[in-house]
Protein backbone atom coordinates (compact mmCIF):
# COMPACT_ATOMS: atom_id res chain seq x y z
CA UNK A 1 0.00 0.00 0.00
CA UNK A 2 1.43 3.38 -0.99
CA UNK A 3 0.05 6.28 0.96
CA UNK A 4 0.83 9.96 0.46
CA UNK A 5 3.76 10.93 2.66
CA UNK A 6 1.73 12.86 5.27
CA UNK A 7 -0.84 10.05 5.54
CA UNK A 8 1.89 7.44 5.82
CA UNK A 9 3.57 9.45 8.56
CA UNK A 10 0.26 9.62 10.45
CA UNK A 11 -0.37 5.93 9.95
CA UNK A 12 3.06 4.95 11.29
CA UNK A 13 2.56 7.31 14.22
CA UNK A 14 -0.73 5.52 14.94
CA UNK A 15 1.13 2.17 14.85
CA UNK A 16 3.87 3.47 17.17
CA UNK A 17 1.20 4.74 19.53
CA UNK A 18 -0.71 1.44 19.54
CA UNK A 19 2.46 -0.61 20.08
CA UNK A 20 3.67 1.72 22.79
CA UNK A 21 6.97 2.58 21.13
CA UNK A 22 6.71 6.30 21.75
CA UNK A 23 8.48 7.94 24.67
CA UNK A 24 6.42 9.57 27.41
CA UNK A 25 5.74 13.01 25.88
CA UNK A 26 5.26 11.71 22.34
CA UNK A 27 2.96 8.95 23.57
CA UNK A 28 0.90 11.45 25.53
CA UNK A 29 0.65 13.82 22.55
CA UNK A 30 -0.62 10.94 20.36
CA UNK A 31 -3.02 9.93 23.15
CA UNK A 32 -4.47 13.45 23.23
CA UNK A 33 -4.68 13.54 19.44
CA UNK A 34 -6.56 10.23 19.27
CA UNK A 35 -9.16 11.74 21.59
CA UNK A 36 -9.95 14.67 19.30
CA UNK A 37 -8.87 13.71 15.76
CA UNK A 38 -11.37 11.24 14.29
CA UNK A 39 -9.17 10.29 11.32
CA UNK A 40 -6.21 9.58 13.55
CA UNK A 41 -8.44 7.64 15.95
CA UNK A 42 -9.63 5.51 13.00
CA UNK A 43 -6.00 4.73 12.06
CA UNK A 44 -5.32 3.76 15.67
CA UNK A 45 -8.34 1.44 15.62
CA UNK A 46 -7.15 -0.12 12.33
CA UNK A 47 -3.80 -0.97 13.91
CA UNK A 48 -5.47 -2.37 17.01
CA UNK A 49 -7.53 -4.67 14.79
CA UNK A 50 -4.51 -5.66 12.64
CA UNK A 51 -2.57 -6.73 15.71
CA UNK A 52 -5.36 -8.23 17.81
CA UNK A 53 -4.22 -11.77 16.99
CA UNK A 54 -1.25 -11.12 19.28
CA UNK A 55 -3.51 -10.83 22.32
CA UNK A 56 -3.58 -14.58 22.44
CA UNK A 57 -0.02 -14.48 23.73
CA UNK A 58 -1.25 -12.99 27.01
CA UNK A 59 -1.88 -15.77 29.52
CA UNK A 60 -5.07 -16.10 31.55
CA UNK A 61 -4.42 -15.41 35.24
CA UNK A 62 -6.78 -15.82 38.19
CA UNK A 63 -8.56 -12.52 38.70
CA UNK A 64 -10.14 -11.33 41.94
CA UNK A 65 -13.85 -10.50 41.92
CA UNK A 66 -13.72 -6.73 41.74
CA UNK A 67 -17.36 -6.31 40.69
CA UNK A 68 -18.48 -4.94 44.09
CA UNK A 69 -15.90 -2.11 43.89
CA UNK A 70 -16.60 -1.50 40.21
CA UNK A 71 -20.36 -1.31 40.73
CA UNK A 72 -19.94 0.95 43.74
CA UNK A 73 -17.96 3.35 41.56
CA UNK A 74 -20.20 3.15 38.50
CA UNK A 75 -23.53 3.21 40.26
CA UNK A 76 -23.18 5.18 43.49
CA UNK A 77 -26.34 5.10 45.57
CA UNK A 78 -28.26 8.24 44.82
CA UNK A 79 -29.25 10.46 47.71
CA UNK A 80 -32.93 9.69 48.35
CA UNK A 81 -35.17 12.12 46.46
CA UNK A 82 -37.14 14.53 48.67
CA UNK A 83 -40.33 12.70 49.47
CA UNK A 84 -43.69 14.20 48.77
CA UNK A 85 -45.57 11.87 51.05
CA UNK A 86 -45.22 14.30 53.96
CA UNK A 87 -47.50 16.86 52.47
CA UNK A 88 -50.11 14.26 51.54
CA UNK A 89 -50.04 12.82 55.03
CA UNK A 90 -50.53 16.29 56.39
CA UNK A 91 -53.36 16.90 53.92
CA UNK A 92 -54.99 13.66 54.90
CA UNK A 93 -55.09 14.93 58.48
CA UNK A 94 -56.67 18.26 57.47
CA UNK A 95 -60.28 19.06 56.64
CA UNK A 96 -61.57 18.34 53.15
CA UNK A 97 -62.12 22.03 52.52
CA UNK A 98 -58.64 22.88 53.70
CA UNK A 99 -57.23 20.15 51.54
CA UNK A 100 -59.01 21.40 48.45
CA UNK A 101 -57.99 24.98 49.10
CA UNK A 102 -54.39 24.01 49.62
CA UNK A 103 -54.56 21.71 46.59
CA UNK A 104 -55.54 24.63 44.42
CA UNK A 105 -52.76 26.77 45.81
CA UNK A 106 -50.22 23.98 45.31
CA UNK A 107 -51.37 22.90 41.88
CA UNK A 108 -52.19 26.19 40.19
CA UNK A 109 -48.58 27.27 39.57
CA UNK A 110 -47.93 23.85 38.08
CA UNK A 111 -50.87 24.26 35.72
CA UNK A 112 -49.55 27.60 34.55
CA UNK A 113 -45.93 26.46 34.26
CA UNK A 114 -44.46 25.57 30.82
CA UNK A 115 -44.57 21.87 29.96
CA UNK A 116 -42.17 19.95 32.18
CA UNK A 117 -39.43 17.96 30.41
CA UNK A 118 -40.51 14.36 30.37
CA UNK A 119 -37.06 12.82 29.96
CA UNK A 120 -33.63 14.18 30.74
CA UNK A 121 -30.04 13.06 30.49
CA UNK A 122 -26.74 14.60 31.43
CA UNK A 123 -23.72 13.65 29.35
CA UNK A 124 -20.40 14.31 31.06
CA UNK A 125 -17.00 13.62 29.52
CA UNK A 126 -14.51 11.65 31.54
CA UNK A 127 -12.45 14.75 32.37
CA UNK A 128 -15.68 16.68 33.09
CA UNK A 129 -14.56 19.39 30.65
CA UNK A 130 -17.73 19.05 28.59
CA UNK A 131 -21.20 18.70 30.07
CA UNK A 132 -24.32 18.36 27.93
CA UNK A 133 -27.79 18.65 29.38
CA UNK A 134 -30.54 17.05 27.28
CA UNK A 135 -34.27 17.25 27.78
CA UNK A 136 -37.04 15.68 25.74
CA UNK A 137 -40.60 16.99 26.10
CA UNK A 138 -42.31 14.18 24.21
CA UNK A 139 -41.75 15.68 20.76
CA UNK A 140 -38.66 17.82 20.83
CA UNK A 141 -35.17 17.14 22.13
CA UNK A 142 -33.12 20.11 23.33
CA UNK A 143 -29.48 19.82 24.16
CA UNK A 144 -27.24 22.49 25.59
CA UNK A 145 -23.47 22.10 25.99
CA UNK A 146 -21.17 23.69 28.51
CA UNK A 147 -17.51 23.40 27.72
CA UNK A 148 -15.08 23.81 24.84
CA UNK A 149 -16.40 23.90 21.26
CA UNK A 150 -15.26 21.16 18.87
CA UNK A 151 -11.92 21.98 17.23
CA UNK A 152 -11.48 23.51 13.78
CA UNK A 153 -12.77 21.10 11.14
CA UNK A 154 -14.72 19.11 13.74
CA UNK A 155 -18.26 18.82 15.03
CA UNK A 156 -19.92 17.23 18.03
CA UNK A 157 -22.57 14.75 16.87
CA UNK A 158 -25.39 13.45 19.05
CA UNK A 159 -26.56 9.84 18.76
CA UNK A 160 -29.34 7.76 20.21
CA UNK A 161 -28.60 4.09 20.69
CA UNK A 162 -31.63 1.99 19.85
CA UNK A 163 -32.75 -1.25 21.44
CA UNK A 164 -30.62 -3.27 19.01
CA UNK A 165 -27.54 -1.29 19.98
CA UNK A 166 -27.22 0.57 16.70
CA UNK A 167 -26.58 4.30 17.04
CA UNK A 168 -28.72 6.70 14.99
CA UNK A 169 -27.66 10.31 14.51
CA UNK A 170 -29.80 13.04 16.06
CA UNK A 171 -27.74 15.82 14.50
CA UNK A 172 -24.80 18.13 15.04
CA UNK A 173 -24.37 20.71 17.76
CA UNK A 174 -24.34 24.30 16.57
CA UNK A 175 -23.05 26.98 18.93
CA UNK A 176 -23.27 24.49 21.77
CA UNK A 177 -26.92 23.70 21.10
CA UNK A 178 -29.08 21.18 19.34
CA UNK A 179 -32.87 21.22 19.07
CA UNK A 180 -34.55 18.55 17.03
CA UNK A 181 -37.84 16.72 16.62
CA UNK A 182 -37.38 13.15 17.79
CA UNK A 183 -39.13 10.05 19.04
CA UNK A 184 -37.38 8.95 22.19
CA UNK A 185 -38.21 6.87 25.21
CA UNK A 186 -36.89 6.36 28.71
CA UNK A 187 -33.98 3.94 28.91
CA UNK A 188 -32.50 4.88 25.54
CA UNK A 189 -28.89 6.01 25.57
CA UNK A 190 -27.67 9.30 24.20
CA UNK A 191 -24.05 9.50 23.09
CA UNK A 192 -21.92 12.39 21.91
CA UNK A 193 -19.03 11.82 19.53
CA UNK A 194 -16.40 14.02 17.94
CA UNK A 195 -16.64 13.87 14.15
CA UNK A 196 -15.07 15.58 11.16
CA UNK A 197 -16.89 18.83 10.27
CA UNK A 198 -20.32 18.04 8.84
CA UNK A 199 -20.63 14.87 10.87
CA UNK A 200 -20.00 11.19 10.31
CA UNK A 201 -20.46 10.09 6.70
CA UNK A 202 -20.82 6.41 7.59
CA UNK A 203 -24.05 6.65 9.58
CA UNK A 204 -22.17 5.46 12.68
CA UNK A 205 -19.87 7.33 15.06
CA UNK A 206 -16.38 7.39 13.51
CA UNK A 207 -14.68 9.61 16.06
CA UNK A 208 -14.23 8.98 19.76
CA UNK A 209 -17.43 8.75 21.82
CA UNK A 210 -16.91 11.37 24.49
CA UNK A 211 -19.84 10.66 26.80
CA UNK A 212 -23.00 8.63 27.10
CA UNK A 213 -26.04 8.86 29.37
CA UNK A 214 -29.40 7.21 29.78
CA UNK A 215 -32.63 9.13 29.21
CA UNK A 216 -34.61 9.05 32.44
CA UNK A 217 -37.93 10.42 33.58
CA UNK A 218 -37.13 13.57 35.52
CA UNK B 1 -19.51 -10.31 13.44
CA UNK B 2 -21.46 -11.00 16.60
CA UNK B 3 -19.60 -13.23 19.03
CA UNK B 4 -20.84 -13.50 22.59
CA UNK B 5 -18.56 -10.78 23.92
CA UNK B 6 -19.61 -8.37 21.15
CA UNK B 7 -23.23 -9.01 22.05
CA UNK B 8 -22.48 -8.20 25.69
CA UNK B 9 -20.67 -5.00 24.67
CA UNK B 10 -23.75 -3.91 22.72
CA UNK B 11 -25.81 -4.49 25.87
CA UNK B 12 -23.26 -2.51 27.89
CA UNK B 13 -23.72 0.40 25.49
CA UNK B 14 -27.39 0.36 26.52
CA UNK B 15 -26.25 0.53 30.14
CA UNK B 16 -27.43 -2.99 30.89
CA UNK B 17 -25.93 -3.76 34.31
CA UNK B 18 -26.74 -7.46 34.10
CA UNK B 19 -24.55 -7.70 30.98
CA UNK B 20 -21.61 -6.30 32.94
CA UNK B 21 -22.09 -9.03 35.56
CA UNK B 22 -21.91 -11.67 32.83
CA UNK B 23 -19.00 -10.05 31.00
CA UNK B 24 -16.70 -9.60 33.99
CA UNK B 25 -15.89 -13.27 34.73
CA UNK B 26 -15.52 -13.91 30.98
CA UNK B 27 -12.84 -11.26 30.42
CA UNK B 28 -11.19 -10.72 33.82
CA UNK B 29 -8.63 -13.61 33.61
CA UNK B 30 -7.38 -12.48 30.18
CA UNK B 31 -7.22 -8.86 31.32
CA UNK B 32 -5.41 -9.88 34.49
CA UNK B 33 -2.83 -11.73 32.33
CA UNK B 34 -2.44 -8.78 29.97
CA UNK B 35 -2.15 -6.16 32.70
CA UNK B 36 0.23 -8.21 34.84
CA UNK B 37 2.43 -8.85 31.81
CA UNK B 38 2.53 -5.19 30.82
CA UNK B 39 2.76 -3.64 34.27
CA UNK B 40 4.92 -6.35 35.81
CA UNK B 41 3.16 -5.96 39.15
CA UNK B 42 0.12 -7.91 40.27
CA UNK B 43 -1.18 -5.34 42.75
CA UNK B 44 -1.04 -2.59 40.13
CA UNK B 45 -2.66 -4.96 37.62
CA UNK B 46 -5.63 -5.44 39.97
CA UNK B 47 -5.96 -1.71 40.35
CA UNK B 48 -5.76 -1.28 36.58
CA UNK B 49 -8.32 -4.06 36.02
CA UNK B 50 -10.90 -2.03 37.90
CA UNK B 51 -10.14 1.07 35.81
CA UNK B 52 -10.33 -0.91 32.57
CA UNK B 53 -13.75 -2.41 33.38
CA UNK B 54 -15.03 1.08 34.20
CA UNK B 55 -13.77 2.28 30.80
CA UNK B 56 -15.49 -0.66 29.08
CA UNK B 57 -18.77 0.47 30.60
CA UNK B 58 -18.21 4.11 29.67
CA UNK B 59 -17.00 3.49 26.13
CA UNK B 60 -19.00 0.46 25.03
CA UNK B 61 -21.07 2.66 22.69
CA UNK B 62 -17.97 3.32 20.59
CA UNK B 63 -17.37 -0.39 19.91
CA UNK B 64 -18.17 -1.18 16.29
CA UNK B 65 -18.95 -4.91 15.91
CA UNK B 66 -18.06 -4.65 12.21
CA UNK B 67 -14.47 -3.89 13.19
CA UNK B 68 -12.59 -6.51 15.14
CA UNK B 69 -13.72 -8.93 17.82
CA UNK B 70 -15.25 -7.82 21.10
CA UNK B 71 -12.34 -9.34 23.01
CA UNK B 72 -9.89 -7.51 20.72
CA UNK B 73 -11.56 -4.19 21.49
CA UNK B 74 -11.47 -4.97 25.22
CA UNK B 75 -7.75 -5.86 25.06
CA UNK B 76 -7.07 -2.64 23.13
CA UNK B 77 -8.68 -0.59 25.92
CA UNK B 78 -6.65 -2.52 28.51
CA UNK B 79 -3.36 -2.14 26.62
CA UNK B 80 -3.99 1.56 26.17
CA UNK B 81 -4.63 1.97 29.89
CA UNK B 82 -1.50 -0.04 30.76
CA UNK B 83 0.60 2.11 28.41
CA UNK B 84 -0.89 5.20 30.00
CA UNK B 85 0.37 3.94 33.37
CA UNK B 86 3.78 2.89 32.01
CA UNK B 87 4.34 6.23 30.29
CA UNK B 88 3.46 8.05 33.50
CA UNK B 89 6.09 6.14 35.50
CA UNK B 90 9.26 7.95 36.47
CA UNK B 91 12.23 6.94 34.30
CA UNK B 92 14.06 5.84 37.47
CA UNK B 93 12.15 2.55 37.36
CA UNK B 94 14.55 1.68 34.55
CA UNK B 95 14.31 -0.14 31.26
CA UNK B 96 12.54 -3.42 31.03
CA UNK B 97 13.61 -6.15 28.65
CA UNK B 98 12.07 -8.52 26.18
CA UNK B 99 12.36 -11.87 27.84
CA UNK B 100 14.30 -14.35 25.74
CA UNK B 101 12.88 -17.45 27.36
CA UNK B 102 9.19 -17.09 26.56
CA UNK B 103 9.41 -16.05 22.96
CA UNK B 104 6.14 -14.59 21.74
CA UNK B 105 6.15 -16.96 18.78
CA UNK B 106 5.70 -19.90 21.13
CA UNK B 107 2.96 -18.13 22.97
CA UNK B 108 1.17 -17.38 19.72
CA UNK B 109 1.15 -21.12 19.12
CA UNK B 110 -0.67 -21.83 22.36
CA UNK B 111 -4.25 -22.94 22.21
CA UNK B 112 -6.96 -20.31 22.32
CA UNK B 113 -9.12 -20.03 25.41
CA UNK B 114 -11.58 -22.95 25.32
CA UNK B 115 -14.16 -20.81 27.14
CA UNK B 116 -14.42 -18.57 24.07
CA UNK B 117 -17.22 -19.08 21.56
CA UNK B 118 -16.32 -21.28 18.59
CA UNK B 119 -16.95 -18.54 16.04
CA UNK B 120 -14.89 -16.03 17.95
CA UNK B 121 -12.13 -18.60 18.38
CA UNK B 122 -11.98 -19.43 14.68
CA UNK B 123 -11.79 -15.77 13.79
CA UNK B 124 -9.12 -15.06 16.37
CA UNK B 125 -7.14 -18.10 15.33
CA UNK B 126 -7.20 -16.96 11.70
CA UNK B 127 -6.03 -13.51 12.73
CA UNK B 128 -3.38 -15.04 14.99
CA UNK B 129 -2.07 -17.22 12.21
CA UNK B 130 -1.94 -14.19 9.91
CA UNK B 131 0.08 -12.31 12.52
CA UNK B 132 2.49 -15.26 12.97
CA UNK B 133 2.92 -15.62 9.19
CA UNK B 134 3.56 -11.90 8.78
CA UNK B 135 6.07 -11.81 11.63
CA UNK B 136 7.95 -14.56 9.82
CA UNK B 137 8.66 -12.06 7.03
CA UNK B 138 10.62 -9.88 9.43
CA UNK B 139 14.25 -10.33 10.48
CA UNK B 140 14.19 -12.29 13.75
CA UNK B 141 15.47 -9.49 15.99
CA UNK B 142 12.96 -6.98 14.58
CA UNK B 143 10.09 -9.39 15.03
CA UNK B 144 11.20 -9.84 18.63
CA UNK B 145 11.37 -6.07 19.15
CA UNK B 146 7.84 -5.49 17.78
CA UNK B 147 6.47 -8.29 19.96
CA UNK B 148 8.24 -6.85 22.97
CA UNK B 149 6.62 -3.50 22.31
CA UNK B 150 3.16 -4.99 21.84
CA UNK B 151 3.19 -7.51 24.66
CA UNK B 152 5.15 -5.57 27.27
CA UNK B 153 4.76 -1.95 26.21
CA UNK B 154 8.48 -1.47 25.59
CA UNK B 155 9.40 1.88 24.04
CA UNK B 156 11.98 2.68 21.34
CA UNK B 157 14.30 3.68 24.18
CA UNK B 158 13.86 0.39 26.05
CA UNK B 159 14.44 -1.58 22.85
CA UNK B 160 17.46 0.48 21.71
CA UNK B 161 19.09 -0.12 25.10
CA UNK B 162 18.37 -3.81 25.01
CA UNK B 163 19.45 -4.43 21.41
CA UNK B 164 22.37 -2.07 21.92
CA UNK B 165 21.72 0.09 18.86
CA UNK B 166 21.25 3.88 18.62
CA UNK B 167 17.67 5.09 19.16
CA UNK B 168 17.35 6.29 15.56
CA UNK B 169 18.50 2.94 14.20
CA UNK B 170 15.84 1.16 16.25
CA UNK B 171 13.26 3.65 15.02
CA UNK B 172 14.23 3.09 11.36
CA UNK B 173 14.22 -0.70 11.79
CA UNK B 174 10.82 -0.78 13.38
CA UNK B 175 9.18 1.70 11.03
CA UNK B 176 10.28 -0.51 8.12
CA UNK B 177 9.01 -3.55 10.02
CA UNK B 178 5.65 -1.84 10.59
CA UNK B 179 5.27 -1.05 6.87
CA UNK B 180 6.02 -4.71 6.05
CA UNK B 181 3.51 -5.85 8.66
CA UNK B 182 0.83 -3.48 7.40
CA UNK B 183 1.21 -4.70 3.82
CA UNK B 184 1.15 -8.32 4.93
CA UNK B 185 -1.76 -8.05 7.38
CA UNK B 186 -3.94 -5.99 5.02
CA UNK B 187 -3.84 -8.69 2.34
Amino acid sequence: MTLPLKDDEDDLLAAEYVLGLLADEDWRAAHARAAVDGRFAARVRDWEVRLEGMNDAYPDLPAPDLMPQIEARLFPERAPAPRQSGIWRWLGAGSLVGALALGLVVLSPVLRAPPVPVLTAELVTEDRALILAASFDGARLSLRAEGPAAGVGQDYELWVIGAEGVPASLGLLRDGELVTEATLEAGQILAISLEPAGGSTTGLPTGPVLATAELRAS
Amino acid sequence: MTDEISTLLIRLARQDRAALQILYPMVAPKLMGLLTRMLGDRAEAEDALQEVVIRLWQRAASYDPQKGTGMGWICAIARNHALDRLRARPASRGHREVSRTDDARDMLDTIADPAMGAEDQTMLRARMQAVVACFDQLPEDRARAVKGAYLMGLSYQDLAAQFDVPLNTMRTWLRRALITLRECLDQ
